[in-house]
Order: C-alpha cells, then sequence, then structure tokens
C-alpha cells in the first residue's frame, strides 16, 4: 500500500493482483464476494445448527436440564435470528452475487464496489451479533422480539441491543444489495435478453431484491425505535407511557412476510433452473411462473397481520387478512403444479441437485399445506404459537429454501470451482437430510396439535410430547449427519479434482446462459458478450430439428462455450475501502451500548473509508486496459461498459 | 383426567387421519390418548364450532397431499431416464388452458372454504352471553357473566364483578378497581352458559389458551381483548401460556375448573368471605411472619386489602382462599398429593428459595424472591397458609393433578 505523491493526502492507489488473502479482502469481483457471501453463511449455518440441535437436546425429555430456561432463551432466540438473517439470506445472496450477472451475460454487477461493501456490512454485522455469546449476553427475546418484553425492564441485559444493533447492521448490507443487483438486471442483461427471456432464477433474485428494498426499511424503523427506547428512553413501546404494543408487530411483520418470500423465492429460482435440466424440458409455463412469482411478491405485502391472528385486532382486519393469506396459497400452488408438469414428459436424472430439487417439490407442498390450514383464522386459534406452527415454517424455510440453496450447491459447484461434487456422498448427504428433517419436523405437526406450546424450554411428563419429542431429537442428529456429509463432500472432492481431469463446460447438459462461460468461471466472466435469442440460450445453440422435425445435437458444449482465453477485459478494480467502512460499523454498535466514545473510532473509519472511496482512483493504473481492444461490442455491450465504468467514477459508488 | 366421554362431539372426526397424514405419521395415532392440551378434543361448544371448521380442511388439505404426492411418485417412476432410449423428450413450453385451470381450480377451492371460515370467524366472535343469577353475600343478583383475566410474569389472575363490568375501569390494569372474587392460575366457570372474558396483562403480552373449550387471546399490557370459553362437563380443562413472555413462560399454566351452577353458587358463597384469624399457635406464629413478610405482594381479604405489591406487575397471586385452589405458582405444583394430603415438601422448598423452584428475576421484582426464613417459620407459615380457605373435592384435585 503506497502512497503516491500525485493523490491528494490519504488516497491511495487501488490495491493490485487476484491472489492471496489480500486480494480476498480487497476485491470487488462478484464471483469471489458470492463465494464469501457462501463461505460465511455456512459457517453461521453451523453455529445455528449447533444452536438447533442444543434445544432439541434440551427438549428431548421432560423436565430437561440441558440448558436451563434463561438459556434456552437465548439459545433459541439466536438460532432463528441466524437461521433467517446469517444463513438463508446470504445463501440467497451468494447465489444471486455469483450467477446474476453470468445468466444475464454481464461482466459484472452495476456497483462492485458496493457490492463488496454488502459482504462486508453483512459479516461484520453478523459477527457483531455473535459476540454477544462472548460477552455473555445474547438476546433473549426470541427472533420476532415482541414489545415490551424486549424493553429495559424486561430484558435488561444488552442482549436485545445486539440485536437492535446486528440486525440494524445487517439491513444496510441487504438494501445495498438489493439496490446494487436492481440495477444490475434492469441495465446489465445481454445484447437481445428481453426481461422475459431471462432465467427464472433471475426473475425470483429481482423480485427478492424489490421485496428487500421495501421491506428492509419497515423493520430498521422498528429496530430503530427499540434501540431508541432502550437507549435513550423512547419510550415508542412502552404501554405504561401509551403505546401500544401492537405496533412492534405490525412493524415487525409487515417486515416479517414478505420476510418469508425473501427466503424461500431465491429457492424457487434456482430449483427451476434445476428441473428443467434433469428433465431435459424446459420450465413449464414460463410466464406463469415469472407472474406467480411477481404475484407472491404483491400478495406478500397484505397478509402479515395473520401472525397476529389472536393478538386482539378487530375481527373485520382478521377476516380481511384470513381470506388474503388463503388466496396467496395460488401462485405457489401454481408454481408446484407446473414444477411438476416440467418433469411430466421429461427424462428424468436423479442427479444429487434433482433429488434436492424433487424434494424442494415435495416438502414445500407439506408446508404449504399445512399453511392453508391455518389461514383459517379460527382454526389459527388453536393452532398459532404451538409446534404445528414450528412445523409448518421448518416445512417452508428447511424444506423449500434450504434444501433448495443445497439443490444449488450441487448444480452450480462445478461453475464455481471447476469440480463436481461427489455423487455417492451427496445421495447420503441428500437422503440423511430428508430423512432427519422428517423425522424432527413432521412428528411436530403432532405436537402441535396436541397443545405443546412454542418457545418452551420444558414441558412436564403426562401432556402426551415425551414420544415425539424423542424422536424428533435424535431427527435433528440425523440431520446433523448430513450436514457433516455435505462438509466432507466438499473437502474429498476438491482433494479427487487435483487428480482428475477438468468437469468440462457442461457437465448438466444445462440450458441458460451461464453456461456459456467456462468452468470454473474465468476472472473476466465472457470473453465476448452473448447474443441472447431466446430463453434457454444455451441449450438452443446445442440442440436443433434435424430434416425431420426430430431433435438432434447440433452442437458440442465445448463449440458453444467461450473458451475464457480473453485477456484484456476491462475489469473494474480493488478496493481496500468496503472493508474499512464496514468495519467501522460494529464500533459504532459497540458505542451505543457501553460507551459513546466507541462511536469514535468506529465513526472515523467509516469516515475515512467514505473519504478514500470518494477520491479512490477509478483505476489501477498497471491493471489491464480494454479499451479499444475488445473488438466486438455492440451498442448494448457499451452501454454495459459504460455503466460500470459510471459506477466506478460516481461518488457514492 | 377428566370424563371425556361426557361430551359429545357432533362432528366428524376425519379430519384428524387427515391432519396425521399431513404430518406423514399416520400409524401412531393412538398417542394422543393422554394429552390434556389436545387440540382436536373439542370439550365445549365454541372449540367443537372450530373443530368442525378445521376438521374437514385438514381432510382436503390431506387429500390434496395424497394426490400430488401420488403424482409426484408415478412422474418421477414414469419419466425417469431409464437410458433404453437415446430420444430427446419433447420441449413442451407450457400448456395454457391447463395452467388456467390450476389457477382458478385452486382459487375456487379457496374461495369455498373462506366462506366457511368467515361464516366461524364471525361466529366465535359474537358474544352470545344470558344473564345467570348468582347470589353474592347473600343478595341474589343477576350477573352477565364475564371474567377479567389478567396475565403477568408468570402466572394469571381471574377477577369477578358480579355487578357487571360496565362500571369497572380496566384501562390500568395495575391498578383495577376492587372485585368480588380475586383468584389465581384456576377459572372457576359454572357450566353450560357461554362466559365472556376480558383479557389484559400487567406488563408483558400473554396468551390465554384452554383448547378444549376454545382458541387463544393474547393479554396485551393496557388493551382489553374480549374473548370467551364454555363448557358442557364439569371437568377441569388444561391451558399453558402460549405467547413468548419471558424467563419463565413454559412454567406459566392454567387451568378452567368447570362446575354445576349449584356448585359454582358454593364457590361464590365460598370466595367471598374474607379471612378470619387462626385458631393453632403454629398457625398464628405463621399468621404474624406472612404479615411482616408476603403481605409486601400477595393480599389475603380481612388482613390487608390494599391491593398493589413490590413488583413490576403490582400484584401477586391473592391468597384468602389459597388452599381451594390445587395448584400453585403459575399452576406448575400440585397443593395436594392424591390421597387429598398437602404436599408439604415442594410448598416448604417454594417458601425456602422460590428462585430455585421456578426461574424468574427476583432482583428485578418479577417472580417470587427468596424469603429468607428460617426452618421453623417456614413450618409456621405452611401452618398458616393451610388455614386459608378450605380444600376443594377430591374429583378436582384428582383431575388437576399436573406434575404427573
Amino acid at each position: 500500500m503506497s502512497e503516491t505523491t500525485a493523490n491528494p493526502i490519504g488516497v491511495y492507489t487501488r490495491p493490485k493482483g487476484n491472489t492471496g488473502w489480500r486480494d480476498w479482502i480487497t476485491t470487488v469481483d462478484h464471483k469471489k464476494i458470492g463465494i464469501l457471501y457462501g463461505a460465511t453463511a455456512m459457517l453461521f449455518f453451523l453455529i445455528g445448527g449447533l444452536e438447533a440441535l442444543l434445544i432439541r437436546l434440551q427438549l428431548a425429555t421432560p423436565d430437561g436440564t440441558v440448558l436451563g430456561a434463561d438459556t434456552y432463551n437465548r439459545v433459541y432466540t439466536m438460532h432463528g435470528v441466524t437461521m433467517v438473517f446469517m444463513v438463508i439470506m446470504p445463501l440467497a445472496a451468494a447465489f444471486a452475487n455469483y450467477l446474476l450477472p453470468l445468466q444475464i451475460g454481464a461482466r459484472d454487477v452495476a456497483f462492485p464496489r458496493l457490492n463488496a461493501l454488502s459482504y462486508w456490512v453483512f459479516l461484520f454485522g453478523g459477527l457483531f451479533l455473535n459476540m454477544a455469546w462472548i460477552l455473555g449476553d445474547a438476546p433473549d427475546g426470541g427472533w420476532f422480539a415482541y414489545a415490551p418484553n424486549t424493553g429495559t425492564i424486561f430484558s435488561p441485559g444488552k442482549g436485545m441491543d445486539f440485536y437492535a444493533l446486528g440486525l440494524q447492521i445487517m439491513g444496510i448490507a441487504s438494501l445495498i444489495s438489493a439496490m446494487n443487483l436492481i440495477v444490475t438486471v434492469l441495465n446489465m442483461r445481454a445484447p437481445g435478453m428481453t426481461l422475459f427471456k431471462m432465467p427464472v432464477f433471475t426473475w425470483m433474485i429481482l423480485v427478492v431484491q424489490f421485496l428487500l428494498l421495501f421491506a428492509v426499511p419497515v423493520i430498521t424503523v422498528a429496530l430503530f425505535l427499540l434501540m431508541f427506547d432502550r437507549n435513550f428512553g423512547a419510550n415508542f413501546f412502552n404501554p405504561e407511557m401509551g403505546a401500544d404494543p401492537l405496533l412492534w408487530q405490525h412493524l415487525f411483520w409487515i417486515f416479517g412476510h414478505p420476510e418469508v418470500y425473501i427466503l424461500i423465492l431465491p429457492s424457487f429460482g434456482i430449483i427451476s433452473e434445476v428441473i428443467p435440466t434433469f428433465s431435459r424440458k424446459p420450465i413449464f409455463g414460463y410466464p406463469f411462473m415469472v407472474f406467480s412469482g411477481i404475484a407472491i411478491g404483491f400478495m406478500g405485502w397484505g397478509v402479515w397481520a395473520h401472525h397476529m391472528f389472536v393478538s386482539g385486532i378487530g375481527p373485520i382486519s382478521i377476516a380481511a387478512f384470513s381470506v388474503s393469506t388463503m388466496f396467496i396459497a395460488v401462485p405457489t400452488g401454481v408454481k408446484i403444479l407446473n414444477w411438476l408438469a416440467t418433469m411430466w414428459g421429461g427424462k428424468i436424472r436423479f442427479n444429487t441437485p434433482m433429488l434436492f430439487a424433487s424434494g424442494v417439490v415435495s416438502m414445500f407442498t407439506i408446508g404449504g399445506l399445512s399453511g392453508v390450514t391455518h389461514s383459517l383464522a379460527p382454526a389459527d386459534t388453536q393452532q398459532t404459537d404451538t409446534y404445528y406452527i414450528v412445523a409448518h415454517f421448518h416445512y417452508v424455510i428447511f424444506g423449500g429454501a434450504l434444501l433448495g440453496i443445497f439443490a444449488g450447491f450441487y448444480f452450480w459447484w462445478p461453475k464455481a470451482f471447476g469440480h463436481l461434487l461427489n455423487e455417492k456422498l451427496g445421495k447420503w448427504n441428500f437422503w440423511l437430510m430428508l430423512v432427519g428433517f422428517n423425522m424432527t419436523f413432521g412428528p411436530m405437526h403432532i405436537l402441535g396439535l396436541q397443545g405443546m406450546s412454542r418457545r418452551i424450554d420444558t414441558y412436564s411428563p403426562g401432556f402426551g410430547f415425551e414420544f415425539w419429542n424423542m424422536f424428533a431429537t435424535i431427527g435433528a442428529f440425523i440431520i446433523g449427519l448430513g450436514v457433516l456429509a455435505f462438509l466432507l463432500n466438499v473437502w474429498v472432492s476438491a482433494r479427487a479434482a487435483r487428480h482428475a481431469p477438468p468437469v468440462g463446460p457442461d457437465p448438466w447438459d444445462a440450458r441458460s446462459p451461464e453456461w456459456f462461460t467456462p468452468n470454473p468461471t474465468p476472472v473476466h466472466n465472457f470473453d465476448d458478450d452473448i447474443q441472447i435469442e431466446a430463453l434457454d440460450e444455451f441449450w438452443h445453440r446445442k440442440y436443433g430439428q434435424d430434416e425431420n422435425g426430430r431433435l438432434v445435437r447440433v452442437a458440442t458444449a465445448e463449440e458453444v462455450c467461450q473458451d475464457g482465453s480473453a485477456t484484456d477485459t476491462h475489469l473494474p478494480s480493488p478496493s481496500y475501502w468496503p472493508i474499512v467502512l464496514a468495519a467501522g460499523l460494529p464500533f459504532i454498535g459497540f458505542g451505543l451500548m457501553y460507551s459513546l466514545w466507541f462511536c469514535v473510532p468506529g465513526g472515523a473509519l467509516v469516515l475515512m473509508a467514505i473519504y478514500g472511496w470518494v477520491f479512490e482512483p477509478t483505476d489501477d493504473p498497471d491493471g489491464p486496459h480494454g479499451h479499444g481492444h475488445h473488438d466486438d461490442h455492440d451498442d448494448d455491450g457499451a452501454a454495459d461498459e459504460a455503466a460500470a465504468e459510471d459506477a466506478e467514477e460516481a461518488p457514492v459508488g | 383426567m377428566i370424563p371425556k366421554s361426557q361430551f359429545v362431539p357432533r362432528g366428524r372426526r376425519s379430519g384428524r387421519f387427515a391432519a396425521l397424514v399431513l404430518g406423514g405419521l399416520a400409524v401412531l395415532t393412538g398417542c394422543a390418548s393422554d394429552a390434556p392440551l389436545d387440540t382436536l378434543e373439542p370439550q365445549g361448544p365454541i372449540a367443537q364450532t372450530i373443530d368442525e371448521l378445521s376438521d374437514p380442511v385438514f381432510l382436503v388439505a390431506g387429500i390434496v397431499f395424497v394426490i400430488i404426492f401420488g403424482a409426484t411418485a408415478v412422474i418421477w417412476w414414469k419419466f425417469r431416464d431409464d437410458h433404453s432410449t437415446d430420444e430427446f423428450p419433447d420441449q413442451v413450453h407450457g400448456h395454457f388452458r391447463a395452467e388456467i385451470g390450476w389457477t382458478i381450480g385452486p382459487t375456487v377451492l379457496m374461495a369455498l372454504i373462506a366462506v366457511f371460515t368467515l361464516l366461524t370467524h364471525f361466529d366465535i366472535n359474537s358474544e352470545d352471553r344470558e344473564d345467570i343469577v348468582v347470589s353474592v353475600g347473600g343478595e341474589r343478583t343477576s350477573w352477565d357473566p364475564e371474567v377479567v383475566v389478567v396475565g403477568q410474569q408468570w402466572w394469571w389472575e381471574f377477577r369477578y364483578y358480579f355487578d357487571g363490568l360496565d362500571d369497572v375501569d380496566l384501562s390500568d390494569p395495575k391498578h383495577l378497581p376492587p372485585a368480588d372474587i380475586v383468584t389465581a392460575n384456576q377459572l372457576v366457570i359454572p357450566t353450560g352458559s357461554e362466559i365472556g372474558l376480558q383479557v389484559t396483562s400487567r406488563d408483558v403480552i400473554h396468551s390465554f389458551w384452554i383448547p378444549a373449550l376454545n382458541g387463544k387471546r393474547d393479554a396485551v399490557p393496557y388493551r382489553v381483548s374480549p374473548w370467551k370459553i364454555e363448557a358442557v362437563t364439569p371437568g377441569v380443562y388444561f391451558g399453558q401460556c402460549t405467547e413468548f413472555c419471558g424467563l419463565s413462560h413454559s412454567r406459566m399454566r392454567m387451568q378452567t375448573v368447570a362446575m354445576e351452577p349449584v356448585d359454582f353458587q358454593a364457590w361464590i358463597d365460598e370466595q367471598v368471605q374474607p379471612a378470619s384469624d387462626p385458631a393453632g399457635a403454629a398457625a398464628q406464629r405463621g399468621q404474624v411472619v406472612f404479615e411482616g413478610q408476603c403481605t409486601r405482594c400477595h393480599v389475603v381479604n380481612g388482613i390487608n386489602d390494599d391491593a398493589g405489591a413490590d413488583l413490576v406487575a403490582n400484584a401477586a397471586p391473592n391468597l384468602t382462599h389459597f388452599m381451594s385452589r390445587t395448584t400453585y405458582a403459575g399452576g406448575i405444583f400440585d397443593l395436594y398429593e392424591a390421597d387429598g394430603s398437602l404436599s408439604r415438601p415442594q410448598l416448604e422448598a417454594w417458601l425456602r428459595n422460590a428462585p430455585a423452584e421456578k426461574p424468574a428475576y427476583a432482583e428485578g421484582r418479577r417472580g417470587m424472591p427468596a424469603m429468607g426464613l428460617s426452618e421453623s417459620q417456614i413450618d409456621d407459615v405452611v401452618a398458616y397458609l393451610t388455614t386459608l380457605g378450605s380444600s376443594p373435592s377430591m374429583e378436582v384435585i384428582a383431575a388437576t393433578e399436573v406434575d404427573r
């Protein structure tokens, strides 16, 4: 890091090179950021999974003493917060970052430095929140943090401050990323790729970014008010001072219900790529798939109060939200039937990605059906806050979202790492997870209907809860074995790949444009702009009709794929500033909790980073310059490049 | 357990099967035989109405489940790649009419369910109470049967105002007007009448739930939410707080004790009596200790009618008729052994160090603290407590046994 005399004070040349640890902390490459997101989220997944196993150990037997009430409340709170905000959301971000530019034929996202900032803010936010464990004061009010139980009287420690500040920090990451990806999709698509030639995955990610854009500000407002309540006595949620504690619930669920679709739609996108590929058919009813995704995105805003059917809101409100909730089942049902219709008449190969995708279709069906049963407000007065709900949302978030993410891992692993994951271990991974998952969460339907309340740290014998709780705990450990099988697979496959021939460009006979790049994706993505004429452009270049109208292979994957040999592609340069800016935020958080003096170094880091970011030279002087060497841009390609450069030059870019 | 056979549900029981299919575990349905919180075993007309709505929907969901899973299995088998041909499948891009069909079909189905849902919903939210004639302190009065239900960390209070609630100001749950009867953890109601509940809370949000009689209703601080329950058969119906309310959420239970109207009248007659001074020497010494220590929070009518406790919730259970209840400490401990004798060791342990028996934030004035009583003082206080109220019938003692 050397200061050049030509620059104003404090402005450094941009980092160089793309190897080693320094590259990883300064990278603005969407692919590396995607991998960072994925690896970090998997780390948090292990923490959240450990918390889940502790919960199950505590509940395995009546009058459990493994954790005790206080620790149990902290563990289940952090399990929820971790799995939602630090696992499923960033795993979706990992796929979005890595694949979305590739699927639309772009060289990177619109604002590469902001992309890096998203990741680092997420990482520091997640670490900040988990610091609560180390400092011995993890949040104890549940991930839903209902007021006034989260006020300083009822939660006097620092736990809920970690919650309020940590989630605000991670919210910044989501917001930045949402704006970045929306701009990317709308402006940087390959020539010929109209919106309705975009892969379904890209569509679903686009819908999710809009949901994030509008939902995250709502939770941010709620958390901001909570922070003021706790630290400055603002009384926004203190009923004794005239506040209505239901305000928190409304704010939380106006965010919280779209959040459910934020969690599930990326997975729907993933399996909408996997199922056609392994059925060797195009997605059935592409417009219906896209529009049902959009419909879910819209309707998801009109159902939040179904989380509040017993809260005491008026009967008319309950009736309205009950009915709107029923009808959101329609677009989700359409998706399930369209996936089945995609498989119908196909030639299905049951490789691991397809197993996981099939798992999503069937497990999400269960989650959707139980969801319908509690859209009936009167029935929900019996079901809500029991284990029936716990069963339902785990079938949605584990069975729907997480299994889909694993389908994505197995499907796109060669794209990111240049080798396949081991199929045999993959099948172990799948079956252990599927069986363990159903053993854990299937019986919770019964426990809930038998009246087992949620969020209880223990239960007495004699309520009929013993057998299925023990059963569920055994299931949870089988899920744990499934996760171990995945980790083992990552390791074994990486070792095996050292001595194996390269995977080739098209291991699955895939359909969508990301497969135009070789495996693993070269740093510059595409050698040349791709010209899109149809959905499944990649597949259409490989297959055509012979003189009898029969489908035949007309080109090998090697002929269709680019070889990654371009050397003169202009790429955004790395930057130090995203990580520096992000590192300042936890200090500000600690400052608000312990001593405002901590805000000084935090604020200084943020200001310094913004200053350095603004005046950072737009380019690495020694880096490759693609201007003029790139021989075949057409107008759209040029627009792409211009957009990327504008981004680099814009003060806030 | 309560004799369930006396209440004959009107609806069909087919939904239960479907519900368990939904869990994919239809085999072991018999396991629920001793589940007092079971949501599928309604024991009163309101819970029955809910059950009659949800049973057919469970059935429909079960049928859809079977169809989808059946279709999936068929598709996976029929269209698996068995390498028998190298023919490439037809590249079907969709079928507009089919897709319109499976958009409209579920819409119609949901609309149908919506109609029944709304009917049931407005039914269980309507009020259909009739006055009950009761005698309070010798005076006959026509009581609009409503009970004020107050949640606080981690127990329930039930307040009876026999002049009706029209003139009772419930806006400040920490300073409620004096009531005719104040009791805790066991809500006593007469059978055969719809009983209105006005549910509120003194601290955080709780949820009142007696699954056999109705669904749940949150107790939100400084809000009063109407709810209702109705029992047909005399018996004891179990409940559990279902809204996370902090440390001892799992140890916040309650029961509803339904009595024949004549027994209910006897219960009123007893409950409206204030406590009288005890006879025995130990009990008298216990009363001195009690008045020095326990009355800082607890009320015993006749001794310290002044409500108000040195606690965040500003209330602790009214102990005037302590012995007439079969549980204490948020409905988690039995006051009586199965033979009807006092369950003394547990009660002594509770007086010795309550936070060790039930997690609480005593230092934060939430929950009963360790009182620092000597062993002889504990014996005396127990002797005094046993003079507060008379024990209930053996049937109730047997039916409410919680530490099973």
